[in-house]
């Protein structure tokens, strides 16, 4: 009798409870993706693949059919082979960011563009206590690399290094970019006075000076230079997303641009979601190791915060009465956008309602952005001479 | 301007004293003759299956070199013993590669095979005269009596000399013909790093550095081309506002009512403009056969509201 029950249904009579544990952090994902929108384009398809692979017998993903004894490639592990191992839908994903991107603010103020670096010292000391921990260097690289607040960068890096954590990695980076409200206003309260957060920066920028087109054609062309030059491996990624720039900005590709922005991003971000789910069978996710690489990621998330905000009261000790920076915008300088500037812009009004942060929050957001994709191609170059 | 002045003089300075510090080292040539096997009994083939004493020439520099019309000789009073042929491109050594002569006296089998051998069994002089002929690139002298099958030369290609300015010429521990004389597996600073920074403190410094010149270098690109773009845009605005630029008319026979005239003339002018639509307007039916697929209400159900 029981031989025929496992025949009629062997799903049920192979599930085990790690089985249901995912099957339930996938519902979780979907609840918080449709009732709390967190980060829903991303966390809904993670959330509804992670039920899709934990299933037993699935043939979602790849299975040894046990009437057989062969191998039946499943249709995730075809995406994953193909999109994300090849690293081609993060990088697609970047041609998508970049066309959304408009780098205008920076002009206005490019100083706010250093904390854009300011803001990745929680990657690099989440990758020195994840060490510490005794993850090897690769790992705790890809480990430290979810503080760069930039899903793409931590799935292309953990699919290079860390092909094993890429799942808890992955939601852990699109969660904590979804709980910026909840991570970042504790620790900057933390670190600041009521008297700094009230400083006002209507001095710190020229908001109203119009960028001629040139400059904006030319600076996705320079960046791309630049970069490559400094940090040859980060050229697939900022790359991507300067291409992606200069279609929005060339103006004669409009209809490119808007494909990119819309359709692309779209197509992309279904299957992306998706197929990281394939990664998060319970056999890889049930473990010790995911809860610390999700706590992992937090820490890396609150010393982003904290490089940031010490960093612009560290400048501020050279810069004149009346031309201070508030230490909110540090804050803004990892690469969650425009999340970050949003969330530092309401509590700038909290402290003060008529002071206006978002101009200068957003420099700083974008500035995040290049730094965090700089930090991930330098990962790519120096961790593989280090581990 | 007596800032820029101190400043330009202490760069001068700097640059001077760094020079000087160089000057004082001696340079490597910049093609070494770089090993040299005298007794070949088992070692290297030529393309004719023989085995002969052979040369090996190395560029030091970070450019191809050609070394067609150059000379080489075993005797200082003949530098242009044997003219390396020209046109031929294999003659063109790309930056840090070698190039192998043939000491066989064979100059007829090809640009590489000279016209001179080396005979073992006394000290030879070997050197590498620029086209000219007359002016000395590089020179070694290779011992008597060199045991069969070893070559005589640097341990690190193309490193003649060490700080003091020493030769380091020496009998070496393996051929190499057409290769790096030494094998370098692995990067002994990468290896002394991998051993003292096994948690990563010395990434994290070089990669938050490297970031940080980064975005400083953006901010410089960024604040140049903003300023740029500010001062055009000036620029631009100043000469439309220039009063040179603007003409008034001196006619003042015209009254305030006539130029009220003109412009409601205008106004009426280009209001008449619209007054004729380009639609076009048709009794007959439009034409549009019924398709499931053009149907709204046959498709998509509208959205679930929030």
């Amino acid at each position: 009798m029981e031989l025929e029950f496992q025949q009629l249904l062997p799903a049920i009579a192979g599930m085990t409870w790690q089985d249901l544990v995912m099957i339930a952090i996938g519902l979780i994902l979907i609840y918080l993706a449709i009732a709390k929108e967190y980060e829903p384009t991303l966390l809904l398809p993670i959330g509804f693949g992670a039920i899709l692979v934990n299933i037993p017998f699935t043939s979602a993903i790849t299975q040894i059919d046990p009437a057989t004894g062969e191998m039946v490639e499943g249709v995730l592990d075809t995406f994953f082979k193909a999109g994300i191992a090849t690293e081609i839908f993060p990088l697609l994903i970047f041609i998508a960011i970049g066309a959304m991107i408009d780098f205008s603010p920076l002009f206005r103020n490019p100083s706010l563009l250093l904390f854009g670096a300011a803001a990745q010292f929680g990657i690099f000391m989440t990758m020195i206590f994840a060490s510490l921990l005794g993850y090897d260097l690769r790992e705790a690289a890809s480990i430290g690399i979810i503080g760069a607040a930039d899903g793409p960068t931590s799935i292309v890096v953990a699919t290079r290094f860390a092909p094993n954590l890429l799942g808890p990695i992955s939601v852990a980076a699109y969660s904590y970019m979804a709980l910026v409200p909840i991570i970042q206003p504790p620790v900057i309260r933390l670190l600041t006075s009521k008297k700094e957060r009230q400083i006002r920066m209507t001095s710190a920028g020229n908001y109203n000076m119009k960028i001629s087109k040139t400059s904006l054609i030319l600076f996705p062309i320079v960046v791309t230079i630049v970069a490559g030059i400094i940090a040859p491996s980060s050229l697939p990624l900022i790359g991507f997303l300067m291409f992606g720039n200069l279609i929005r900005e060339c103006g004669v590709l409009n209809k490119l641009s808007l494909a990119a922005q819309n359709e692309l991003a779209s197509l992309v971000t279904i299957l992306l979601g998706i197929t990281i789910a394939s990664t998060m069978t319970s056999d890889r996710f049930v473990r010790l190791d995911t809860l610390l690489i999700i706590a992992l990621g937090l820490f890396a998330f609150v010393f982003d915060t904290f490089g940031g905000v010490i960093f612009a009261k560290f400048m501020n000790l050279f810069r004149k009465d009346g031309n201070k920076i508030n230490p909110m915008i540090g804050a803004c300088g990892i690469s969650a956008f425009p999340m970050s500037a949003r969330v530092i812009h309401q509590m700038g009004q909290k402290e003060d309602p008529y002071n206006y942060l978002l101009m200068p929050a957003i420099s700083a957001n974008v500035g995040g952005q290049i730094g965090s994709v700089i930090v991930g191609g330098i990962i790519l170059t120096l961790v593989p001479l280090f581990a | 301007m007596i800032k820029l002045k101190r400043n330009i003089l202490f760069v001068v300075a700097i640059l001077s004293l760094s020079l000087t510090a160089c000057g004082k080292k001696i340079k490597n040539p910049q093609l070494v003759i770089n090993e040299v096997m005298t007794v070949n009994e088992s070692n290297y083939m030529d393309e004719f299956g023989q085995r002969n004493a052979w040369i090996e020439i190395y560029n030091n520099t970070a450019a191809t070199k050609n070394v067609g019309g150059m000379f080489l000789t075993t005797d200082k009073n003949n530098p242009k013993m044997y003219a390396i042929p020209l046109g031929d491109v294999l003659t063109q050594i790309k930056p840090h590669q070698h190039r192998l002569f043939w000491a066989d006296n064979e100059p007829f089998h090809g640009t590489f095979h000279t016209n001179f051998k080396i005979d073992p069994t006394r000290e030879t002089y070997i050197a590498l005269y620029d086209v000219d002929g007359k002016t000395l690139l590089d020179e070694i002298t290779i011992p008597a009596g060199m045991e069969a099958d070893r070559t005589y030369g640097y341990e690190i290609d193309g490193v003649k000399y060490d700080n003091s300015g020493n030769i380091l010429a020496k009998v070496l521990d393996r051929a190499t013909p057409s290769s790096n004389n030494q094998v370098v597996g692995e990067n002994p600073k990468i290896v002394s790093l991998k051993e003292t920074d096994q948690e990563g403190l010395m990434l994290t410094i070089t990669s938050m550095l490297v970031v940080f010149v980064g975005l400083i270098l953006l901010f410089l690109i960024f604040n140049t081309i903003g300023n740029t773009a500010s001062k055009m845009s000036k620029k631009r605005t100043d000469k439309k506002s220039d009063p040179k630029n603007v003409e008034i008319s001196s006619d003042s026979s015209i009254t305030g009512d006539e130029i009220a005239a003109i412009s409601a003339a205008i106004h009426e002018l280009m209001d008449d403009q619209h007054d004729v639509e380009p639609s076009v307007l048709t009794i007959q039916q439009i034409q549009r056969n019924y398709s499931p697929w053009s149907s709204k209400t046959q498709t998509l159900r509208r959205n679930p509201r929030r």
